[in-house]
């Protein structure tokens, strides 16, 4: 490799950086959230979005919800007895498929609870990747003196399956709803607490006197079992921050499809 | 609906017509259409974490590129060449809010054995999705380059996923 003057005169070692291999793996998943009440199963379906055949892997993890809302990966050898459990009974296939651009592929889940387990929510995270394309080693292959470096993302979506037995049930309360301007990009943010043998799952919206439609809405906010309050913050624009501003009613409900009810209401102030 | 929901009953029916074929080949048969909405999500990599040329000067150092792609280099460091962040894009249902996880550090390894590190971050821990435009993050970096790093061929991994609650 042949170096400008002055860098070979500074005694210079070159580290090419190069390009990653175009990473493949581009993917749709739907749903996006499945519930299972009883013994029978459901389907998920994934696609290749991508310009190029690419071979997904499909996993299941435990996932826990942290306090700010965020769901964190637990190792399956740190599993709690539930966890360990969800994971046992939930199946799966199949696990590894090559697709073809937009060939869709149907992933059956299916549940096999032992007869006495006890009542509660079990839940698990079903992870859907591509795996990277192998390099060449020609591609790789760099000059003597050079470093190169490919770092490539491997990418996917999680999405949770649960799993409820017998007749579970969950309260939940709204807190401190303000808008937080400290970061300089405005948040709406409020605590959720949950009472409980089930999780929360729904939309949070807030309505302000004189509108009939919701100045606010956002949907697919959960609080596991896990955690009795979490925050919840999502960045507004400023125009949004200001139609917020002052007497208002927030509102936590379940989706249409899980029967549409309110689960919390607070009146409420927002500064 | 949107043309993202029409992709799902799309991608729905492919499935069912292998179902339904065999039915439709007779003639006298009633035809039922049925097609679920499925609420979907796709995640599509924009742009790869590039971290440009870099040689070594005086001495080792970092070399970060910000999440909107931008470079600083270390002054022991010479950097050029074109830099970008990891570039992720994700349409869904309207409205959802959706977290993002990206690891802390990655290692890099060269085929010889030597190891160089990463630190990850990314532009957001949640979106919101919009719905009529899919929403974008990007991940970027610092590579922390020793002093007497070894020549070769580094490579690794890093995990990017969005997560559904």
């Amino acid at each position: 490799m042949r170096l400008p003057k002055f860098m070979s005169g500074l005694g210079l070692v070159a580290l090419v950086l190069a390009a990653p291999a175009q990473a493949a793996g581009d993917l749709l998943v739907a749903p996006t959230r499945v519930v299972l009440d009883g013994a029978r199963g459901t389907e998920v379906i994934l696609n290749n979005i991508d310009s190029v055949p690419a071979t997904y892997r499909v996993s299941l993890e435990v996932r826990r919800m942290n306090a700010d809302g965020t769901l964190d990966e637990v190792e399956p050898e740190k599993a709690t007895a539930a966890e360990a459990q969800a994971l046992s009974m939930i199946t799966y296939a199949p696990r590894r498929v090559e697709l073809a651009p937009n060939q869709p592929q149907a992933i059956r889940i299916g549940v096999r609870s032992p007869a006495d387990l006890p009542d509660g929510e079990y839940r698990v995270h079903m992870l859907f990747r591509a795996i990277p394309t192998a390099r060449s080693v020609t591609e790789t292959q760099t000059t003597e003196s050079g470093l190169s470096i490919a770092l490539t993302p491997i990418y996917g979506v999680t999405i949770p399956v649960i799993i409820r037995k017998g007749a579970l049930k969950a309260t939940a309360a709204i807190g401190d709803a303000r808008i937080d301007r400290s970061t300089g990009q405005p948040e709406l943010t409020m605590s959720l607490s949950r009472e409980g043998s089930r999780s929360t799952y729904g939309r949070i919206r807030v309505l302000k006197p004189g509108k009939s439609a919701p100045v606010f809405e956002v949907r697919g906010v959960a609080v596991y079992p896990e955690v009795n309050k979490r925050a919840v913050s999502f960045p507004i624009d400023t125009q949004t921050a200001a139609q917020l501003a002052g007497p208002a009613t927030v509102q936590y409900l379940e989706e249409a499809d899980a029967g549409g009810r309110v689960i919390a209401e607070t009146q409420t102030v927002i500064r | 609906m949107n043309i993202r929901t029409l992709k799902s009953v799309a991608a729905g029916s492919v499935l069912a017509l292998g179902l339904v074929s065999g039915a439709a080949n007779a003639a006298t048969a009633d035809g039922t259409a049925r097609a679920t909405i499925l609420q979907q999500v796709t995640v599509t990599n924009t742009s790869d974490l590039q971290f440009g040329t870099v040689a070594i000067g005086t001495g080792g150092g970092a070399v970060t590129i910000a999440t909107g792609g931008g470079r600083t280099c270390a002054t022991t460091l010479v950097c050029s060449g074109a830099t970008t962040a990891a570039g992720f894009s994700v349409a869904g249902a309207t409205g959802m809010n959706v977290g993002v996880t990206v690891p802390g550090s990655v290692t890099l390894t060269e085929t010889g054995g030597a190891t160089m590190s990463a630190t990850l971050n990314s532009s957001a821990a949640s979106l919101t999705l919009a719905g009529t435009a899919a929403d974008a993050f990007s991940v970027g970096g610092t590579l922390n380059v020793g002093g007497s790093q070894a020549a070769g061929a580094y490579a690794g991994t890093f995990t990017v996923t969005v997560n559904y609650q």
